[in-house]
Parts: structure tokens; C-alpha cells; sequence
């Protein structure tokens, strides 16, 4: 394979990995952005999402059928369990939202262990994708295609909602000034529970489509949730492009990383984050610290 | 040689200038106000003198060194000391563990981590001289969070009296106090104002408190310095009253 | 009280008892970061994990008997770990879990894969426990070990209660409230940090390696994150900041998972939500409620949780 094959096909290998990261970090900056919470369980939704995607392939049959109910259902646990124990914790320190969304991690990876076993599931894409192109006489699966152009749908689909929605617009405001908001009437807590139940949809979005790519296994949610930390540190705690740009940073070095330098892959990422950290505490895109 | 001396100190976020080429000298001794609407810059000048944070240009001189840039423990050594605007403490901890703690920076071996009654017993000496100067002396079992607003202020005070500052900072000091708790706090603060040799800078919005307690006063309006004299000049100048709309005269 | 547990105790219990002693070490440890600095790792595994594995490597490797490598592996751990401890005390907050939390599944992937030295996902096997030096027999058999570990979980727990009451742990406690002004107060936190964190590991390890003995094993399990979970809820349900609430954490959960276990597989799911509901609703812990009934020292804090709750 020549270099511009290489670097094509490498590239489109690291979008398509972008889009998934893309799902999973938006999700955790939005919640931030919003609820200045950390969500530590981001990775266990997305990890749900892919199971429950399995699931509902395996009794209907249907990818798109899954692809439609998986963010759903992890929308809706997310968004109960905003409602039943984030919101008592309100007036607490913020370490106390840390542990309680460990707590949740732990629940749920507890109940995806029972409910589905520590066995590794694995889905097939649907058909329509589930074919080969050839990029530079290389052969590509088109599953990826897909994965980048939903990554791109995906996000345009966010980006009109912030601006042009109301809901969006409640939602930019309450970032940057939740008590203005309630003062203008609306009530915060519906914006919040709404807030969590679509970051944590949007991670279990991620998990579903990326479930034929990788096998749906218990051990992805701590890996993730670094993955998905990381991203929104370079992107910016609460930036909507700072994901975007996270997102796409973080495929790129993990892709490239893994090619050339395969076990230093796992180091050069924390490396990357202790260095956004260190220098730019706010992030590349975000508010300055 | 003045004991605090800021040179053309400068701070922006952005495009937003906090500071502005701000020039003042404060000498040994001096109790010095500085006053302005709100957004003047206050606050922004604390920190930039007690190393919270860096100058973006210009120079802060303390006792002839240039402190610009120095972490803020470092600054704290060298003697200055603060309060802050929202009140800053321990609030699960008793008064009196409030002030020892502040007591106990100042002991040689304040990082012991065995025994430490030597330095408990003459930390704990002096933070209970201190609560006693404050009037204080009552709350001190108390959990500081659950005092009153105004003895909060006082126990700030008194922790930052326990560092034995040549410089100190009170950033409002009599922010949300009701008239009865304005009118103790500046008994007190006069009292120690009086005993010591002790050089203060001091960020209010009451005026009468302002010339109750200040020597000079410094007038600084968008971050920068429009009026600097004695408060009989500072009241009269009209630039100065144009810009509290209204004046105070 | 505990030293006459072996007159008492069938060897089952006993070795659920030494157990116990070694994860109430482990989560003592923590404490020391969680309850007295509120600095939250996430990944206080890797000095459990660490430890065993060095104490296991040196056990099989060398002829040094336990009694050398189990503080050899305790040392060397604390030396590492200031260095760990600068890196994450960049940070504050959740950045600082989070680079804790990275550290650990480095260690975890480290071990995962350098299967020359670390024997990958089987891990160490057979590890001895060497007596020595001057032929002392005695923490071999099951019962003696059982008061090794007793011995030194009391060093250590001696250890920190001194420390705890020192100066340097008044300054933690600064830390803790508002690290703000314990810094305008002309106080080096990022130093004190360190210095507790290095501790914590290096206490943590200890537990590590004396677990690498008395179970002769050491794999990638005493590395994973669920661990490191599992004693941020021992001390968390125990009550922390309280050294003693984090033993009781880990002998609650001991005593849970072996109950329960036979039930039911879904154990650890009831873990979780019991820590779930200890953060909302329990804050200070078993033990902090156990003592709000008895000592007057806590009369303070609720005093004060008291006063906040009433004024809300």
C-alpha cells in the first residue's frame, strides 16, 4: 500500500472512530456544560446502549429497529436516574456527584453482567452496510462510511438544536446562567432531567453503532470513560465544538498511535491529557480556567 | 522606599482590561482605602498583589522586592495577608481551630507530623489573644459556619491578624453586616488599626466607614486610578463624583 | 480484643478475619486521601495491585524472606507514588480523579501485557511465604500470619491516628474545608498534598503485599478500577475521615459479599446501590453514625450539619 493509499484509508479509519467518540464525548460535555456534573457512568451508557442494541436485534432482527430503541432506552435510565438521586444532591459538593455517579457505574455494569452475561457479544451491521468498498484498491467496509456520515448528521442535527430550538436555547442559556433562567420562569429541572437523559441517549447512541465494530464486552466502560474524559478536556468542559474537536483529535492519535507505536498507544493518550491539563486547564476551546 | 508599590500593574482577560496601568505607593503604617463602583477592579487588584493572579504587564514591589508573579503561599511569607469578599473559612471546624490553624503557619515546625503539642499549645496561645482582641472570646467552640455573619468577618480578620502581616488586605470587611454590626466592626478595626504599625489597604463600598478609618484613599473607575489623596481632596474632586453618579459629598 | 480471635474463630473464619484485616488496611489508606484531604482516587488499586505484585515478584525471585519484601514493596511503592502524586496534584477536582484513575489502568495494562515479569493475565502463582530472617517460623502457619497482619494493620492504623492529630494533619483538614484559604494562609498545599498521597499508596501497598502471601497469588484483578471502586465504597460506607469507619467499611463489605454470595449473583449490585444510598443519604458513614450517638467531638459537625439544614 502506498502512502497516500495508507494515509486515506488510515484517515477514514480514524473519522469513522471520531464519530463514535464524537457520540460519547458530546453527550459528557453537554451534561457538564449544563449541570456541571461529571458523569462518571457516561462510559457504562454507552456501553448499555451497545447491549441493548443486541438485544434488540437479536429478537427483532432489525439494526435500524435497535439503532431507533437503544439511545432511547438509555436515555430514558438516565434521565430516571436524574430525577430520582442527582437532583437530591443539588446542594452538595461536587465530590458527592462524583461518587454517586461511580455508584451508578457500578450498578450498571453489575446488571449488564447479569442481564447479559461477561460473555462478549458481537452484532452484525445491517445489511446495507455491511459491504466493502475499495479506496485506493483497498478494501474498506462501508460500515464505516456510514459511521462517519451519521457522525456528520449527528452533529448538524445538535448544532440546529442548540441554535435554533427553544429547547436548545433554554439549554445555551441555562450553561451560562442557570439562576437567570429560573428567575425567567423556566423550570431548571426539567431542563437538567432533559439535559441527562439526552447526553446519556447520545453515549448510548455511540454504543449501539459501534457495537459491530467492536465486541459489546464488560471491560469497555473504564476505558471509555478515560476516552470520554479526555476528549472533553482538550475540547473544553461544556463546548459543543470542543467535542467535536476532542473527538477527532483523540481518533486520530489513537488510530496513527495504535499503527505506529502499539502499546505506548494507552500512555501517549493519558500523556495527552496531563499535558491539556498542565497547560490549558480550561481546554483548547474552552472558557480560559 | 514605600512599602507596596505598584507600577503601571496592568491586568486584561481577554479584551476586557481589569486593571490599567494602576500606579500607587503605600508607605509603612498607612491605612489606605480604595474605592469604586463595582467592575472598578477591586477585587482584581487583590489578587494580582497576593499572587492569585499574574500582572499581564507592570510591576508590584513589596519591601523592595518584586513580588509580581510569586504563588501566593510564597507572598503570605513575606507578610501580607487578606480577606476575601465572600467569606472565606473553615466552617466545620471550631473558631478557635479556624484561627489556630492560621496561628500555626507561622510556627517553625508547622508540618510535624507526629505529637505537635508544642506547636499546638503556642499556636493555640496565640489564636486565643486574637479571639479575645476581635471579641470573639464567646464563639470560640462554636463551628464557624454557624456564626453570624458579622463574627465570621471578625474571625477573618483575626486569622489574618494571627500571620502577622506588614501588609494587610480587607476586601470589604463590612460587606452584609447590618448597621449595629458595621458600627462594631469599625470600633474594632479602629482599636487595631490604632495599636499597630501595620499597613492596610482597605476595599469598601460604605463610605462612612471609609472615613472613619482611611488615612488616603485611592479612587479606581474601570480599572483604573482617577483620584488619589486625602478623603477631604478625594470627596470634592468632581471627576470623582461624576463617576459615582451622584457623588457622596 | 481481636488477639484472641484464633482461640475462638474456626480456620474459616480466620482466614476471612485476616482478610478482612488486610482490606481494612487498604481502605485506612484511602482514607487518609478521601476522608482527610477530600482528594478522591479512583484508582487506589494500582498501590494494592502494585504492591502485590512486587512483594509476589520478590517472594518468587530472590530468597529475601516476607518479612523484608512486604516492607521493601511498601517503600518502593511510596517512592513511585510521589512521583504519581505530582502528576495528578497538577489537577484539581475531577481532573485529579481522573488522572488517578488513568494511572491505574496504565499499571493495569502495564501488567496486562509485560507477561515476562508480571505473568500477563494469569498473573503470579505460588507465592511463598518465606520465613526469616533468623529462622523465624512463626507468621507462616495460618495463625501467624493472621497476627502479622494484625500487628501491622495496628502500626499503621497508630500511624496515622498520630498523624492525623498532628499539625500536618490540621493542615489537611484546611485542605479539606477550603484549600483556598489554607493556601492565603501561607501554606504550600501542592507539597502536603503530595506528601499524603505518596502515604496513602505507600500504605496501600503495604496492604497489597501482604496480600500477595497470604493468598500466594497476585493477578491483574487487584488492578482493575472495580477494585478501586469497591474501597472508595468501603470508605465511603464506613464513614471517612474517621480511620476507624474505613475498617468497619471493609469488613461490612467482606461480610456482605460472602453472605450474599450465596444467595444471590447479584451481590455487588446491592453494594452499589448501598453506597448510592449512603452518599445521599448517610454522608458521614456507619461509623460517624455510630459515634454521633456517643462521643461529643462529633457534636460539632452535627452541630453544624445541623445549623445548615435548619437555615435551608
Amino acid at each position: 500500500m502506498d502512502l497516500t493509499a495508507f494515509l486515506v484509508v488510515e484517515s477514514l479509519n480514524a473519522l469513522s472512530q471520531a464519530a463514535l467518540l464524537f457520540f460519547l464525548g458530546v453527550g459528557l460535555t453537554l451534561i457538564f456544560g449544563i449541570m456541571r456534573i461529571v458523569n462518571f457512568a457516561h462510559g457504562t451508557f454507552y456501553m448499555l446502549g451497545a447491549f441493548i442494541g443486541y438485544s434488540a436485534v437479536r429478537f427483532s432482527g432489525s439494526f435500524w429497529l435497535a439503532l431507533a430503541l437503544a439511545p432511547l432506552a438509555v436515555g430514558i435510565v438516565g434521565a430516571l436516574f436524574e430525577l430520582g438521586i442527582l437532583r437530591r444532591l443539588y446542594r452538595r459538593d461536587e465530590s458527592a456527584f462524583l461518587m454517586v455517579t461511580f455508584g451508578l457505574a457500578l450498578v450498571l455494569t453489575e446488571l449488564i453482567r447479569l442481564g447479559w452475561g461477561s460473555e462478549a457479544l458481537q452484532i452484525e451491521p445491517p445489511l446495507t452496510f455491511s459491504g466493502i468498498v475499495f479506496v485506493f484498491d483497498e478494501p474498506f467496509p462501508t460500515y464505516r462510511l456510514f459511521l462517519v456520515s451519521a457522525g456528520i448528521l449527528v452533529a448538524l442535527t445538535i448544532w440546529l438544536f442548540l441554535e435554533r430550538s427553544r429547547l436548545g436555547l433554554l439549554i445555551r442559556a441555562t450553561s451560562q446562567n442557570a439562576e437567570m433562567v429560573h428567575a425567567l420562569g423556566t423550570d431548571i429541572r426539567l431542563v437538567r432531567s432533559a439535559v441527562f437523559g439526552i447526553g446519556c441517549g447520545l453515549a448510548g447512541l455511540g454504543g449501539v453503532l459501534a457495537a459491530p465494530l467492536v465486541t459489546a464486552s464488560i471491560g469497555m466502560a473504564a476505558e471509555m470513560i478515560i476516552d470520554a474524559f479526555v476528549i472533553v478536556i482538550i475540547g473544553g468542559m461544556g463546548s459543543f465544538p470542543g467535542s467535536l474537536l476532542g473527538a477527532v483529535l483523540v481518533a486520530f492519535v489513537q488510530v496513527f498511535g495504535e499503527y505506529y507505536l502499539p502499546d505506548l498507544a494507552l500512555a501517549f493518550m493519558y500523556l495527552v491529557m496531563l499535558l491539556v491539563l498542565v497547560v490549558r486547564p480550561g481546554g483548547l476551546l474552552g472558557k480560559e480556567a | 522606599m514605600a512599602l507596596l508599590e505598584l507600577n503601571e500593574l496592568t491586568r486584561h482577560f481577554g479584551g476586557l482590561v481589569a486593571v490599567d496601568h494602576v500606579s500607587m505607593r503605600v508607605e509603612e503604617g498607612e491605612v489606605r482605602a480604595v474605592i469604586g463602583p463595582n467592575g472598578a477592579g477591586k477585587s482584581t487588584l487583590f489578587n494580582l498583589i497576593t499572587g492569585v493572579l499574574k500582572p499581564s504587564q507592570g510591576s508590584i514591589g513589596f519591601a523592595g522586592e518584586d513580588i509580581a508573579g510569586l504563588s501566593t503561599p510564597r507572598i503570605c511569607q513575606r507578610g501580607i495577608a487578606r480577606t476575601f469578599q465572600l467569606t472565606a473559612l473553615f466552617p466545620q471546624m471550631t473558631a478557635r481551630e479556624n484561627v489556630r490553624l492560621a496561628a500555626q503557619a507561622r510556627e517553625q515546625r508547622r508540618w510535624q507530623f507526629y505529637g505537635g503539642s508544642g506547636v499546638f499549645t503556642a499556636a493555640g496561645r496565640r489564636a486565643d489573644m486574637a479571639l479575645g482582641r476581635l471579641g470573639l472570646s464567646a464563639v470560640a467552640d462554636r463551628p464557624a459556619g454557624l456564626l453570624s455573619h458579622g463574627d465570621q468577618r471578625l474571625l477573618e480578620v483575626a486569622m489574618a491578624l494571627l500571620q502577622e502581616p506588614r501588609l494587610l488586605l480587607l476586601d470589604e470587611p463590612t460587606q452584609g453586616l447590618s448597621l449595629e454590626e458595621t458600627g462594631q466592626a469599625v470600633e474594632v478595626l479602629s482599636g487595631l488599626l490604632a495599636e499597630g504599625n501595620m499597613s492596610v489597604l482597605l476595599v469598601e463600598h460604605d463610605m462612612e466607614v471609609v472615613f472613619r478609618l482611611a488615612q488616603r484613599i485611592t479612587v479606581l473607575h474601570r480599572g483604573a486610578v482617577i483620584a488619589d489623596g486625602l478623603p477631604d481632596e478625594v470627596r470634592l474632586d468632581a471627576v470623582v463624583q461624576t463617576a459615582y453618579l451622584g457623588g457622596f459629598a | 480484643m481481636l488477639a484472641f480471635a484464633p482461640l475462638v474463630f474456626p480456620t474459616y473464619g480466620m482466614t476471612l478475619l485476616t482478610e478482612a484485616l488486610i482490606l481494612g488496611l487498604f481502605a485506612m489508606s484511602l482514607d487518609l486521601m478521601v476522608g482527610y484531604t477530600r482528594l478522591v482516587s479512583f484508582g487506589h488499586a494500582a498501590a494494592y495491585g502494585f504492591g502485590a505484585y512486587a512483594c509476589g515478584w520478590l517472594l518468587l525471585h530472590t530468597s529475601l524472606p516476607m518479612l523484608a519484601t512486604i516492607p521493601i514493596a511498601a517503600l518502593l511503592a511510596g517512592v513511585i507514588a510521589v512521583g504519581v502524586a505530582w502528576v495528578c496534584t497538577q489537577a484539581t477536582g475531577v481532573s485529579f480523579s481522573m488522572l488517578t484513575l488513568a494511572f491505574a489502568q496504565l499499571l493495569y495494562a502495564v501488567a496486562y501485557k509485560w507477561t515476562g515479569v508480571t505473568g500477563g493475565s494469569d498473573g503470579l502463582a505460588g507465592i511463598p511465604r518465606r520465613s526469616g530472617p533468623f529462622s523465624l517460623h512463626i507468621f507462616i502457619t495460618r495463625n501467624g500470619f493472621y497476627y502479622l497482619v494484625l500487628l501491622v494493620l495496628s502500626g499503621a492504623f497508630l500511624f496515622c491516628r498520630t498523624l492525623v492529630r498532628s499539625p500536618f494533619g490540621a493542615v489537611l483538614r484546611g485542605i479539606r474545608e477550603n484549600e483556598a484559604k489554607t493556601l492565603a494562609l501561607g501554606y504550600n498545599t501542592r507539597a502536603y498534598k503530595i506528601a499524603v498521597v505518596a502515604l496513602s499508596y505507600a500504605l496501600g501497598a503495604l496492604a497489597g503485599a501482604l496480600y500477595a502471601p497470604f493468598a500466594g497469588f497476585a493477578n491483574t484483578e487487584l488492578l482493575f478500577w472495580l477494585l478501586s471502586g469497591q474501597v472508595l465504597i468501603m470508605v465511603i460506607v464506613g464513614g471517612a475521615g474517621t480511620l476507624i469507619g474505613p475498617m468497619l467499611g471493609a469488613a461490612f463489605f467482606l461480610t456482605v459479599e460472602h453472605q450474599l454470595s450465596n444467595y444471590t449473583e447479584a451481590w455487588a449490585l446491592f453494594f452499589g446501590l448501598i453506597f448510592i444510598a449512603f452518599v445521599i443519604f448517610a454522608p458521614e458513614g456507619i461509623w460517624g453514625i455510630i459515634r454521633a450517638r456517643f462521643r461529643r467531638r462529633t457534636a460539632v459537625e452535627s452541630e453544624y450539619r445541623r445549623g445548615v439544614a435548619g437555615a435551608q
